[in-house]
């Protein structure tokens, strides 16, 4: 029942010899394999053709075969990673990051290297209204293997609990060294202005939103309703940041795709890794 | 096939429990990738035939009941279409039955020759865990033999595989026992 289908478009635009064209018939319908051959289908493909460890047509390569991690091969295979609706206009970025992840010291994308996190954007219900929440999970080895788990939450509501205030606002809330000597007396001013008892805590004070997520949906305040969006942020690649996003759309630049891409060297990845890893 | 592929999953991994807890290697991937395909052709097949309006009744049933023996118990079928990204659930027994009674005067449902199959990954109990990628068309016809629906469905379908021990004539035998888990139907804008 299966048929050898078309790969034509795709063999071009990987730069390789064209294949036969043969067509597959659906009744009164021809389909088309080419866009689906071309399609990223899934974030494993992503990686795997990013360090170019599959053939164009989606085999498994052997490490042991030449064409494995093929610094030529993986630029062209490089190429198709990228949404050429935003890249299009700018291959220079494009062109730069492709020669720099294949140049001497080239950097590959692993599965279990760390630094790449999923951004699961979800509704809720929260206190019976419908709300967005995002879910960034990351993978963490145990036992034999590993898992996905929640590093992070984003929600508007948490968020507004704790605003970053004015340092000249923050300053003016403290209890004064004394304090103990009057049994904390003053101590109720602290709870006189719920919205800013955090500017009491200690300086390494930093809201855990997890364990408000955890904490609303045990009360039952929060309820999950379905996953809206998934997409990946890798920040594993030397000096890269980029953004995975899928495009469910026809044509041949489609499914898993590069939707965000900056130079970001090292030292400044530190503070923009604390939201996915706290 | 099937035996074939039977024999050749006890013969390849015949030789006790020393390769339980390593990491599997190229050939023998490609060995497990062939048993999980062949599970999810399997599984093809009996979506078209009890998709088909020429199956009969009973047969369809039967056909479900080999279809649910695929599948790890408790395994869920998560649908959702172009027009809501919100995620429908079914356990396989209903989920056959509902493209069972679809209401088209015929259906046709087809697969493309797409068949993608990702790398093994370890959880924590040391099960493997991968996923099929499949491409479905399907279209429906009202009694006039008009095109009354069509889509193309990606399917991504969870595989478990795990290494098991049997005794055969006094002997431990080791194979890879595969079985299919979630899977994800998403329609794809092609059309």
């Amino acid at each position: 029942m299966r048929k050898r289908v078309p790969l034509i478009l795709l063999a071009l635009m990987l730069g390789i010899s064209a294949m036969p064209i043969k067509a597959q018939s659906v009744g009164d319908f021809q389909m088309d394999e080419t866009h689906l051959y071309a399609m990223t289908k899934q974030m494993g493909q992503f990686i795997r053709r990013f360090n170019y460890e599959e053939d164009q047509f989606g085999n498994k390569l052997n490490p042991k075969d030449p064409s494995y991690r093929n610094r030529q091969k993986r630029q062209q295979s490089l190429a198709i990673l990228f949404d050429q609706q935003t890249y299009g206009s700018q291959p220079d970025l494009q062109r730069f990051f492709i020669e720099d992840v294949t140049s001497g010291d080239s950097t590959f994308m692993t599965f279990l290297g760390g630094r790449w996190y999923s951004e699961v954007s979800a509704t809720f219900k929260y206190k019976g209204k419908p709300v967005s929440v995002i879910m960034i999970l990351g993978v963490e080895k145990e036992g034999l293997g590993s898992k996905w788990v929640l590093n992070n939450i984003y929600f508007s509501e948490f968020n507004k609990l704790f605003p970053t205030g004015e340092l000249t606002e923050r300053e003016k809330h403290f209890l004064h060294p004394m304090s103990h000597e009057l049994d904390f007396m003053n101590i109720y001013k602290i709870f006189k202005e719920p919205e800013v008892i955090e500017y009491y805590a200690s300086k390494s004070f930093e809201p855990d939103y997890r364990t408000l997520f955890f904490y609303e949906i045990k009360r039952g305040n929060l309820v999950f309703q379905n996953v809206d969006t998934v997409k990946f942020h890798v920040f594993q690649i030397k000096d890269w940041y980029f953004e995975v996003s899928w495009f469910n759309r026809s044509g041949n630049n489609a499914g898993w795709l590069i939707s965000n891409l900056i130079y970001l060297p090292e030292k400044d990845k530190k503070d923009l890794i604390k939201f996915y890893e706290p | 096939m099937k035996k074939i592929l039977a024999l050749l999953a006890i013969v390849l991994f015949v030789g006790g429990t020393a390769m339980a807890q390593e990491e599997i290697d190229f050939e023998r991937k490609q060995a497990i990738d062939s048993l999980a395909l062949e599970k999810v052709r399997d599984l093809s097949k009996y979506i078209k035939i009890v998709g088909s309006k020429e199956t009969a009744w009973s047969e369809a049933n039967r056909v479900i009941d080999r279809a649910e023996e695929l599948f790890m118990t408790n395994a869920e079928i998560g649908v959702s279409s172009l027009h809501s990204t919100k995620i429908k659930y079914y356990k396989v027994r209903p989920y056959f039955e509902h493209l069972m009674r679809l209401n088209y005067d015929r259906v046709e449902i087809e697969w493309y020759n797409i068949e993608y199959v990702s790398d093994l990954q370890r959880q924590p109990d040391g099960t493997y865990v991968g996923v099929i990628t499949i491409f479905q068309t399907f279209r429906g016809y009202d009694k006039e033999g008009n095109l009354a629906y069509k889509d193309t469905t990606k399917k991504d379908i969870t595989v478990y595989v795990k290494r098991k021990e049997t005794q055969i004539g006094g002997r431990m035998i080791g194979f890879w026992d595969v079985l299919l888990g979630d899977m994800r139907v998403k329609e794809t804008a092609n059309k």
